[in-house]
């Protein structure tokens, strides 16, 4: 190693540092430590001219160790690395060393004293840059593809952003039928399409992409890798229906089926066959039998001769460099009980009154009775109290509004009365909002502690609130169908996400890294999130997410070669015994069992690891060293720090 | 436990209320009145009482009386609920509650009966005449008499009835306990609105509608007075034809005013304009006008061979005492100095019980 010439650089912070700490002593007490060349002291180290100098110092001085005595590493860290470049310095040759922070605004009251921490920190930093080395950043081959996991409007979306940048997608849904929930929804805010059209677009424009492979019934089964190289095993369940096929001789076949099930489609308010549609022109456009319910009585098969039974499962292997997770959510299910839901016969939630709402013709009818009255319950699953989702879901004011409007339109003689605790129609979607009071609906307000009470009087369902715009009056609706205007709650199986340990927030949906500056990407790097997988979102917000997630995830893969941070994790082959214990204690999976020769070692993955250091201090044989931490910069450190 | 009626809003609109329903209870209304009190808040209250359709509330309030329409909070309303109009609508409704024959309401909410009842009644005068023979001095000897005594049948026959059903909904019905010198200690509160309506002068910038109002006022009164008791067509004396000519003049004056103002728009009080309301300035209007040709007729002496304009202000004067007098707008004269009547009532009644 050469022999190292560092520049040390004392800041007066203005008189941040400088009123507490005798900046002049400290300079003159390191100046003549081991390897340090130069000794300065700066009003404003981070000035333009201080880092001019700084510049003009190393190269003239061929410094290859750096300290600057300053704020916190979080304020100027990557200032002064940048300097180092700038003079064509390996920037983690760079040491920082904190004097405000953690001295002379913490120790304010004790002048001599603090000055003497100074020097012994400043000490440490300079102990550290003695033993500093140049470090070059991991690079990693990515492979130039990327699997969209879910195609609902934020995965379709995704794909569609993807293949347009020249990327191929894997397009891979778990359901036999893509679209996900906005397909179940008939016509929508703000622009009055329905589901049905928004993903018969997203389709039509997906399947003439070359690039682009959609996999319906395909659930990713296990993934080993990580990012720019994640190999993904997906099982393919059969349709058992062959995809050309004779729609008479489907029907009658769907008519012999004995089996009947609740339709899941419909939110379970119809049924439907083993053998089934969702609606005449869902995508792909191919009945399956469900063989979960399926009893193989063969009636089908006799009837229709597309029906294959001798179909098997198959598993793919897929290998990509990045994976954009939009699994979407669950319409929350209320509990037996809650506002009466399945105790009271005519209390729905709102994704079953949308259906009501597109399954009905000409009168309104819920079980053979002639709705006439409409009661709204708001927030149910949403906005709970602490121990429950405490979350606004924030599309269910504006979707349960544009219900109220078109069930109104589509019946003039209903009469709506919506249950709020204050409704949050944001943005453009307020016009809604003064469409339906305008139309007469009747909007009564409740706080969380009084909430509305359902009961039943034989005939209707009576709803009583103390209404707040009312002065608090108790007011009654005898109602011919109650509504509960459900949140969204994350997947109810949300294991795909257990396989990529994606970490999840306190409201149990998928966490991004920062709500702000890092909204798609995951601790979990190479993996995206898009939809409503994150987080309650309406379409929008959904599609919005999905063409940011997208780019992210390109931006992995498209150079095909990734570059890490080389602040790592290394193993030394002689010591290490392969026990596990780094491998358990690792947060990140970076670490697995490899042979060296006959003997198992610790191997540890440069891509995953974050360089965290939970593995060093676990290992029995002392194996595992972190690169620009060693264990003999720390003890160097102690030592400066411990030396009078 | 209230009962939500939404079919009483749509009711309400018959009587002109507006998009009362969009209303998302902000409240501005109530915070820019110049006219609400925290003991007595309007319109919020009734609004959000008529988006309920709590119809008892509403028939023993008497706060659509205490507005007096400067349309500020039609103005500050975000929502464009009309709060102003609103309150417009609630008075015709409360007059067709208060009316015990029900015709209030059904001409208030219905503009061809309303035609029908005007179409008849001038028929009706015309076949009068037509029946004496179009003899002048007969028809105006009996038009002297016919104002004395609808003035006495529709006081005694409607309004009083009314006035005391009124009275049943604001005072009894609630069961609010007053004693009869409350009653008494109160009255001049009755008479001060009825002649001064001083209240509107708490509305901003409404002084120039208060003083027109004021001689609209007293100039119909006096000329009904000099018409009706000091005979103007048949006097001979000189300060009361010109008393006549003065106080007709103030009639058509005004309510020509108060008409252009209804085309013009430019206020919010003027801008939705009910049939009811039209009829009430327009004969008015009329009847100061004819009155007053009539009297120059009969200055000039041209009267005999110009009869048809005696019938034409016969015609109005019939109209107006026994279809706008009873039933329509001209009722408002008397709830509203009745309502503020009432209000000093419950206000002593409740401090005594203090």
């Amino acid at each position: 190693m050469e022999k190292k010439k560092i520049g040390v650089y004392v800041c007066h912070c203005g008189g941040n540092i400088s009123d507490y700490v005798d900046v002049e002593k400290v300079r003159q007490a390191i100046e003549d430590e081991g390897g340090v060349m130069l000794a300065k002291t700066t009003m404003f180290a981070c000035s333009d001219s201080n880092q001019k100098d700084m510049v003009e110092d190393i190269k003239n001085n061929n410094l290859n160790g750096i300290v600057v005595a300053s704020c916190s590493p979080k304020l100027h860290l990557t200032t002064f690395r940048n300097v180092s470049e700038r003079a064509d310095l390996n920037k983690y040759n760079y040491v920082h060393a904190n004097i405000r922070e953690q001295v002379s605004w913490a120790h304010s009251d004790d002048k001599t004293g603090a000055t003497e921490k100074a020097i012994h920190i400043v000490k440490a930093a300079i102990a550290k840059a003695r033993l500093s080395e140049s470090l070059v950043p991991n690079k990693i081959m990515a492979e130039k593809a990327v699997a969209v996991i879910g195609s609902g409007v934020a995965g379709m979306k995704a794909a569609i952003a993807l293949s347009d940048k020249d990327c191929p997608v894997f397009l891979i849904e778990r359901e036999f039928f893509i679209g996900g929930r906005v397909s179940q929804w008939g016509a929508m805010f703000t622009t009055n399409e329905t589901g049905k059209e928004v993903v018969t677009r997203l389709y039509n424009d997906l399947v003439k992409r070359s690039n682009v492979t959609i996999f319906t019934g395909a659930e990713v089964v296990s993934n080993v890798g990580s990012i720019g190289d994640f190999k993904l095993k997906v099982k393919i369940t059969p349709r058992y229906v062959k995809e050309k096929c004779d729609q008479g001789k489907l029907q009658l076949a769907m008519d012999a089926c004995p089996v009947v099930v609740p339709d899941e489609f419909n939110f379970n308010i119809t049924n439907r066959k083993a053998i089934y549609h969702n609606f005449p022109s869902e995508y792909p456009q191919a009945a399956v039998i469900d063989m979960k319910n399926c009893t193989r009585c063969g009636k089908c098969e006799t009837l229709c001769d597309n029906i294959d039974f001798s179909l098997k499962e198959e598993i793919l292997d897929i290998q990509v460099g990045s994976v954009l997770m939009a699994t979407g959510f669950d319409p929350y299910t209320p509990h037996d009980g809650e506002f009466g839901y399945n105790e009271i016969g005519n209390v729905v939630t709102l994704p079953q009154f949308k259906r009501i709402i597109e399954l009905n013709d000409k009168d309104l009818m819920f079980k053979g009775t002639k709705v006439k009255n409409i009661a709204y319950i708001y927030c149910v699953g949403s906005r709970q109290p602490e121990g429950g989702n405490t979350y606004c879901s924030r599309y269910c004011c504006t979707s349960a509004i544009h219900a109220s409007l078109l069930v109104k339109k589509k019946y003039p003689s209903v009469y709506n009365y919506h249950f709020t605790r204050g409704i949050r129609t944001y943005g453009k979607q307020e016009s809604l909002y003064y469409d339906s009071s305008a139309q007469g609906d009747i909007y009564l307000q409740a706080y969380e502690d009084a909430l509305p009470e359902v009961s039943w009087n034989g005939k209707k369902s009576i709803v009583k609130i103390n209404d707040i715009l009312t002065g608090g009056r108790e007011m009654k609706v005898e109602a011919d169908l109650v509504v509960l205007v459900t949140g969204m709650v994350p997947r109810a199986d949300n294991s795909v996400g257990t396989l990529f340990k994606l970490p999840k927030g306190r409201d149990k949906f998928f966490n991004e890294i920062h709500m702000k500056l890092r909204p798609v990407e995951t601790f979990i790097d190479g993996v995206t999130i898009a939809g409503a997988c994150q987080g309650p979102k309406n379409i929008m917000e959904s599609a919005n997410s999905a063409l940011s997630a997208a780019t992210k995830s390109y931006s992995y893969v498209s150079k095909g070669e990734l570059e890490t941070e080389p602040i790592v994790a290394v193993v030394d082959p002689v010591l290490c015994t392969w026990c596990g214990a780094c491998a358990k204690a690792c947060p990140f999976d970076a670490i697995s069992m490899t042979k060296d020769g006959t003997k198992a070692i610790a191997l540890i993955n440069n891509s995953v690891c974050k360089g965290c250091g939970m593995c060093l201090p676990v290992c029995p044989k002392d194996a595992i060293d972190l690169i620009a931490f060693s264990n003999n910069e720390i003890e160097s450190m102690i030592d400066a720090l411990a030396h009078d | 436990m209230a009962n939500i009626n939404p079919k009483f809003g749509e009711a309400l609109k018959e009587y002109g209320g507006i998009n009362f329903n969009a209303c998302y209870n902000c409240g501005n209304c109530t915070a820019v009145c110049s006219l609400s009190t925290p003991e007595d808040s309007f319109p919020r209250e009734m609004v959000r009482l008529s988006v309920l359709g709590l119809e008892d509330d509403l028939k023993s309030s008497l706060k659509p009386w205490l507005c007096y329409y400067c349309g500020e909070c039609t103005t500050h309303c975000p929502q464009t609920a009309n709060p102003g109009e609103l309150m417009m609508s609630l008075r015709r409704w409360l007059t067709a509650k208060y009316d015990w024959t029900g015709l209030s309401g059904l001409l208030y909410k219905s503009l061809p009966l309303s035609i029908i009842a005007f179409v008849l009644t001038a028929f009706g005068v015309i076949a009068f005449a037509f029946y004496e023979s179009f003899n002048l001095e007969t028809i105006i000897h009996f038009g002297h008499y016919f104002e004395m005594i609808a003035i006495g049948a529709v006081f005694t026959f409607i309004l009083l009835p009314n006035i005391i059903r009124m009275w049943w909904f604001v005072i009894l019905k609630p069961k609010i306990q007053v004693s009869f010198s409350t009653y008494v200690k109160s009255i001049g509160e009755l008479i001060v609105h009825m002649f001064t309506q001083k209240r509107s002068l708490g509305c901003d910038d409404n002084q120039v509608r208060w003083f027109e109002h004021l001689i609209l006022v007293l100039g119909y009164l006096a000329l009904l007075f000099t018409t009706v008791f000091l005979d103007w067509f048949s006097s001979q004396n000189l300060f009361i034809i010109i008393l006549g000519y003065v106080e007709s003049v103030v009639v058509f004056v005004v309510t020509f005013d108060f008409m252009s103002s209804r085309i013009k728009k430019k206020k919010e009080i003027n801008k939705f304009s009910q049939p009811s309301d039209w009829f009430f300035v327009i004969w008015l209007f009329l009847m100061g006008l004819t009155a007053f040709i009539v009297r120059v007729f009969i200055d000039l002496n041209i009267l005999e061979t110009n009869s048809w304009i005696y019938l034409l202000h016969l015609t109005v004067l019939v109209q107006w005492a026994i279809i706008i007098v009873p039933f329509g707008k001209w009722t408002h004269f008397l709830y509203r100095s009745f309502a503020m009547y009432f209000a000093k009532v419950q206000e002593l009644s409740a401090q005594l019980k203090k």
